[in-house]
């Protein structure tokens, strides 16, 4: 192997990697407008049965993941308290923990872990699912019996994400700020009324922003992009895990870059 | 001379081993016309069907259903958005997550408008028709029988199809099943707006005029 071509690959690196970003961006936009496009045309019958999906959808994504949150939530508030105390203490001001604690999960670490846990759960049941579906020509079918694909198996999936992931961050960021002042209440002389007090005057229009922003950008991206993924498996039941594997480092990708580029759009 | 309800325009299509199955096929079916497309497998008949649905996107030429071009990615068909084509694949193509009932009944709810509870009356009546009334609570099996072919029969009877591309069955059926598909497409055949084309076993020969496919030409077929 010669070093040239070795040089010429590491310098087209990043152009791939950039054209694959582009990609993805690309086939979540043109998913988002299908779905557009097959939610305003929904009517009567066909709403009901969308909604009814859409309700199993969030079954699966929000309240089977509720378990997996609690436990990811209690840890990070509890783990999160102790380091941040540690370092606080040092310089003589723990008493400000609490809205430390309220930015960093409220900010950035509840949408993020919320992401996580819908990805790692539910973005790849959709990749599997779709790519499934796709191999055995279940989606043809549905369309060729009159059935619009993009109605019946999309606009739920993109709902169910967004009202899921809300909900989810929500419920995440409740429960970690809990778990954390339960474990401040065991090393500083805390009052729940103080501890309330403190978060908010933490919450201001900005973190509200925030969370609702990553939950819908969020909740969008997730179920756009493992379907595009599990939708390009064409030939061979091979595919389907690729597909998967693929969804979930994607989705992870654009869910890292987006929520540091709302970070950045919200507070800098 | 008044439009054909399917038309296949200068069709070439390649197998994916690379094979050619049809050069230049030009075929019409007009309204009301009934065919059975002879011959076992590997003639071809199943990749005709598959190109009439649009499944089997042609190298060249065009499928034109009801005057407009057939093509299912556009997803902007308004006879398939209607409901009124009747695709019975031998796999039976359902949603191996519904059962035999919600696949029979969902078409009736999204295309049809009708409601959650007419929608399983009707699906109801119809897998009763095929003799798969007990197991409408069950989901398709994987990979599919005769059961997948009848609930796909019985979902095409319940949407009233005005085209109907069946083809053979998965597994074979017994006399009972074959007694019970026949009374529905003879049904359905009575219709003069309804137009069919079948492919494969025997008991369906008498639907329709016979059609044989020789080196990717289509010519008449034995008579009846």
């Amino acid at each position: 192997m010669s070093s040239k071509g070795t040089t010429h690959r590491l310098l087209a690196m990043p152009g791939g990697v950039v054209r694959g970003l582009f990609a993805q961006v690309g086939a979540i936009a043109w998913l988002l407008s299908a779905c557009l496009r097959g939610l305003g045309r929904l009517r009567r019958e066909r709403l009901k049965v969308v909604l009814e999906v859409t309700r199993t959808q969030i079954r699966f994504t929000a309240l089977d993941a509720l378990p997996l949150c609690t436990l990811a939530a209690l840890l990070i508030g509890g783990i999160t308290l102790l380091q941040v105390f540690g370092q606080l203490s040092s310089l003589g001001v723990e008493n400000y923990i609490c809205q430390i604690l309220a930015k960093l999960v409220i900010r950035e670490l509840g949408p993020l872990l919320v992401g996580i846990v819908v990805i790692s759960r539910s973005g790849t049941a959709i990749a599997t699912e779709m790519a499934s579906r796709q191999l055995t020509g279940e989606i043809d079918a549905l369309y060729l019996n009159g059935v619009d694909p993009v109605q019946y198996l999309l606009v739920p999936r993109l709902l169910g994400g967004i009202i899921s992931v809300f909900a989810l961050i929500i419920y995440f960021d409740t429960v970690a700020l809990l778990g954390g002042f339960m474990l401040a209440w065991l090393r500083l002389p805390l009052s729940l009324a103080a501890f309330l007090d403190a978060l908010v005057q933490a919450i201001g229009p900005r973190e509200l922003m925030a969370t609702f922003f990553k939950a819908l950008v969020f909740g969008a991206i997730i179920p756009l992009l493992c379907t595009s993924y599990g939708l390009r498996v064409r030939q061979s039941t091979t595919e389907i895990p690729q597909a998967v594997t693929k969804a979930a480092v994607g989705s992870l990708a654009i869910l890292l870059l987006a929520g540091a580029f709302l970070s950045v759009l919200i507070y800098a | 001379m008044p439009e054909p309800l399917l038309a296949l325009e200068g069709v070439t299509l390649t197998a994916p081993d690379g094979r050619l199955v049809f050069e230049g096929l030009d075929f019409q079916l007009a309204r009301g016309a009934r065919f059975h497309l002879e011959g076992g497998l590997g003639t071809g008949a199943t990749a005709l069907l598959r190109l009439c649905a649009g499944l089997a996107a042609p190298d060249r030429g065009r499928v034109v259903l009801d005057g407009k071009v057939l093509d299912l990615d556009a997803l902007d068909h308004p006879f398939l958005h209607a409901g009124a084509l009747g695709w019975v694949p031998t796999d039976g193509g359902l949603a191996v997550n519904l059962t035999l009932l919600d696949n029979v009944a969902l078409p009736l709810r999204f295309a049809l408008n009708l409601s959650r509870g007419e929608a399983a009356d009707q699906a109801h009546r119809w897998l009763d028709e095929v003799g798969l009334g007990r197991v409408a609570d069950q989901r398709p099996r994987v990979p599919a029988d005769r059961v997948s072919w009848l609930a796909s029969l019985a979902r095409a009877g319940a949407k009233g199809s005005r085209l109907w591309l069946v083809d053979r069955p998965a597994g074979g059926l017994d006399a009972a099943s074959i007694k019970a598909a026949r009374d529905i497409l003879g049904q359905a055949a009575q219709d003069p707006d309804v137009t069919m084309v079948t492919v494969g076993d025997a008991w369906m020969a008498a639907l329709g005029d016979a059609l044989k496919i020789e080196d990717g030409r289509l010519s008449a077929g034995s008579p009846k």
